[in-house]
């Protein structure tokens, strides 16, 4: 797997949440939630090409979809925040992929910081790091999805493992990952998965 | 209980806790207000947030049966009055202001019993803080049909022109008193903000003047709904249209199963102001077309068409093979709104078929694998401070603004930092522009340790930059710090020396590395030094100013180096 850059805290709304069809009225955008910036408040560029794409998919629909059909905002897109996961880097290394001249299969990998506005108790910090994995390749299935996660997290030493279908606006098929816990004697959520919305 | 855990875990729900009102109320307020609750058991069930259709009991156990195949899905159907005898809405263009979008329907004959009356409340609230973002996009008003008198006027006027009796009051108020009235109550307070400011307020009238509700706030008293209530009219009035249908769907699918003609709607005819007229509730059902080979391909299984199409139908999604065997039509039904792409009717087969039984692989994709550069070069250095004898520190990204600005005495606007809008705390006002404030944070906490201290971290901060592409950007920073009875210039110094060994840079001005004496605000004068390799400025090193040390509630000498480690990748 090789590592994406991920060396910027600062996202834009656009690659944190546009470009991941997170819609604009996501309660996760909301301010509870994301650490919005007063300074710089809005990003000065998106990419021209790829964020009027963007703005088709999410108000008319596209490449198979019906898309949410409500008038995104550029505006809503620009605001600067502190990214909530590492998937907008993510995002962006994928465009840089696409921009290719021929594809290649890719694997990649992060893990660095991520911001969430929470207040800090036993099991929420305000920053925590994320790991984060992507494969890009023709025919991949859910299988394969599973077939990797077991194998990252027997070797992280946790090895019974479960799967459960779960909603995220940017994966679908998605899915949680559950371990048992010996010490907890319960099943806890370990992790977080999916396929790309094509 | 187990065996509906497991059931829940299958469809995707979460099974989160298994309680009763009692323990509720004990946890809450104690066990002695607790005596005399109910002990009946209690499920609580996280549903996720694109799945309106489960957001209320009937939703759930019908989703649920038909996930089991118990039961069919009921096929819900639009019932179109005869011309003249139906409902109708008129909307006027006053409303384009502030609230523009309205939809109708009619529940005729149903029966409430205390749980259902309670359900449809409940599903309401559900609704208005899931889609409807707490009223803002979308707000559901529900009436007593028999007490009021069609045709209906949705119309916007001035604050002081509209009065009448809210839910659950005694007399009149006009809107302005209304808002006043509700600025204290806990639960509307909330979504006065709406409309409070704008010039006219939403209002929907009848025939006779009667006030059935001011969206978003407050239903009129006089159509209040009842055990008794046997026909409903619904509205829903809001800023997004695709919203408002989906939300109308949602209620009359759910709670049509206990009207006399079980799963039927009545039907209403909106007028909009240039006169064009829409029959709602839509209740779409909508087909698409998908290959088998698709959904086996994206699952990794490898089922039959038929028995594909019975897994969809298990979720609701009534399919049925055609073509030749090698096309799966496959029915969307007005509840499930979630159904954007066929990756999501994927995503259901999937879930029928049960994502534990799907086979595991590895993909057969060949990488070679590599480790960004900057990051490469941070876990070198980290072992060689290691190796040096300091200790790494892992501290916030984001602190005050008087960690990076007034106890280094400094003003914050010479400091270019990326600052944020809504902190929750002090603590979390702006991004670091240097890891100074971090470690000395660290040694505070850590007065107790012995001496010398000597901590390191290599991690990112953040400053404003124009030419970046969100208008700031990250630096791979290096701090190293030395707190002892004496500040140690010459131990920072030779750790500087170190880090240049380890990273082939010799110390020459030409191609190499340089100290020259500098000022710094945070430093001691006159023992401060600036770093300067591969042609620019990298970092400062000196003994820490004694305002600073005291400031960060420190009372040892210390010395300091940082440096941006980029320029060496």
């Amino acid at each position: 797997f090789t590592e994406m850059p991920t060396d910027n805290f600062v996202e834009s709304s656009f690659w944190n949440f546009d470009a991941l069809f997170q819609p604009q009225q996501h309660p996760a955008r909301d301010q509870h939630d994301t650490f919005f910036l007063l300074d710089p408040a809005e990003a000065p560029q998106l990419p021209p090409g790829y964020s009027s794409k963007v703005k088709k998919v999410h108000s008319q629909g596209g490449y198979g979809s019906q898309g949410y059909r409500y008038e995104w905002k550029v505006e809503e897109a620009k605001k600067n925040l502190l990214r909530t996961h590492t998937t907008s880097a993510s995002a962006r290394a994928l465009f840089q992929l696409a921009r290719q001249e021929k594809f290649s299969p890719v694997k990649y990998f992060s893990i660095d910081r991520v911001f969430r506005n929470e207040s800090l108790d036993a099991t929420h910090l305000a920053e925590f790091h994320q790991v984060e994995g992507l494969v890009a390749d023709r025919g991949l299935t859910l299988g394969h999805l599973m077939g990797i996660l077991r194998q990252f997290f027997t070797k992280l030493g946790i090895s019974q493992l479960r799967f459960k279908p779960a909603y995220n606006p940017y994966t679908e098929p998605s899915m949680e990952v559950f371990s048992y816990h010996e010490g907890l004697k319960k099943w806890v959520e370990v992790g977080n998965s999916g396929v790309f919305r094509p | 209980d187990e065996e509906f855990d497991e059931l829940c875990f299958e469809f995707g729900l979460e099974l989160d806790e298994i309680t009763s009102e009692k323990d509720i109320i004990s946890k809450e307020k104690g066990e002695e207000k607790a005596k005399g609750a109910s002990d009946v058991v209690l499920y609580k069930i996280d549903v996720p947030a694109n799945r309106y259709d489960l957001l209320c009991l009937e939703g759930l156990v019908r989703g649920l049966q038909v996930f089991k195949e118990r039961i069919n899905l009921p096929r819900f159907e639009k019932i179109i009055p005869a011309e003249g005898e139906g409902q109708r809405l008129i909307i006027t263009e006053q409303t384009a202001q502030v609230r523009p979008h309205a939809v109708a329907a009619v529940l005729r004959n149903i029966t409430f019993t205390k749980n259902r009356y309670d359900s449809f409340i409940d599903l309401q609230e559900k609704l208005h803080q899931n889609i409807c973002r707490k009223r803002a996009l979308v707000a559901i008003g529900t009436h007593d049909l028999d007490t009021i008198t069609g045709p209906f006027t949705y119309t916007a006027k001035a604050p002081s022109e509209i009065k009448f009796k809210p839910l659950n009051q005694s007399q009149e108020y006009t809107a302005s008193q209304i808002m006043d009235l509700y600025r204290t109550d806990s639960h509307l307070r909330h979504y006065l903000h709406l409309i409070e400011n704008k010039p006219r307020y939403p209002v929907i009238y009848d025939s006779n003047g009667v006030v059935l509700s001011m969206p978003p706030i407050i239903n009129g008293d006089h159509t209040k709904i009842t055990l008794n209530t046997r026909n409903v009219f619904i509205e829903c009035t809001g800023t997004d249209i695709t919203k408002a249908k989906i939300v109308l769907d949602i209620i009359v699918t759910m709670f049509s199963e206990y009207c006399e003609k079980p799963f039927t709607v009545e039907a209403v005819e909106v007028v909009y102001p240039n006169g064009k007229t829409h029959i709602y509730p839509e209740l779409a059902y909508r087909t698409e077309k998908v290959k088998p080979e698709y959904i086996n391909k994206k699952v990794g299984i490898s089922e039959t068409p038929s028995s594909l199409a019975k897994l969809l139908t298990r979720m609701c999604l009534k399919s049925h093979v055609t073509g030749n065997g090698n096309h799966l039509e496959v029915e969307i039904p007005p509840t499930r709104a979630d159904i954007i792409h066929a990756c999501d009717i994927v995503e259901d087969a999937a879930i029928a078929y049960g994502y534990n039984n799907i086979q595991m692989q590895i993909p057969k994709t060949y990488t070679i694998a590599n480790q960004l550069p900057l990051n490469k070069l941070a876990e070198l250095l980290r072992l060689d401070l290691a190796a040096a004898g300091f200790t790494e520190a892992l501290t916030f990204a984001l602190c005050s603004q008087e960690d990076i600005a007034d106890k280094l005495l400094t003003d914050i606007s010479a400091t270019n930092a990326v600052r944020i809008a809504n902190p929750k705390t002090a603590e979390f006002q702006v991004a670091r522009t240097t890891l100074l404030p971090g470690l000395l944070k660290t040694i505070a906490a850590n007065r107790k340790m012995p001496l010398p201290l000597k901590l390191f971290e290599i991690s990112d901060i953040v400053v404003k930059d124009p030419n970046a592409d969100v208008g700031a950007r990250n630096y791979r920073h290096l701090c190293a710090i030395y707190y002892n009875k004496s500040p140690g210039f010459e131990i920072i110094h030779g750790l500087l020396d170190r880090v240049m060994q380890v990273l082939e840079v010799p110390p020459n001005e030409e191609n190499g590395y340089t100290i020259k004496a500098a000022e710094g605000t945070a430093f001691f004068p006159g023992r401060c030094a600036e770093v300067f390799a591969k042609g620019q400025s990298i970092g400062k090193l000196g003994v820490v100013h004694p305002d600073v040390i005291t400031k960060f509630e420190l009372t040892m000498p210390c010395s300091v180096l940082e440096i941006n480690i980029e320029p060496f990748v």
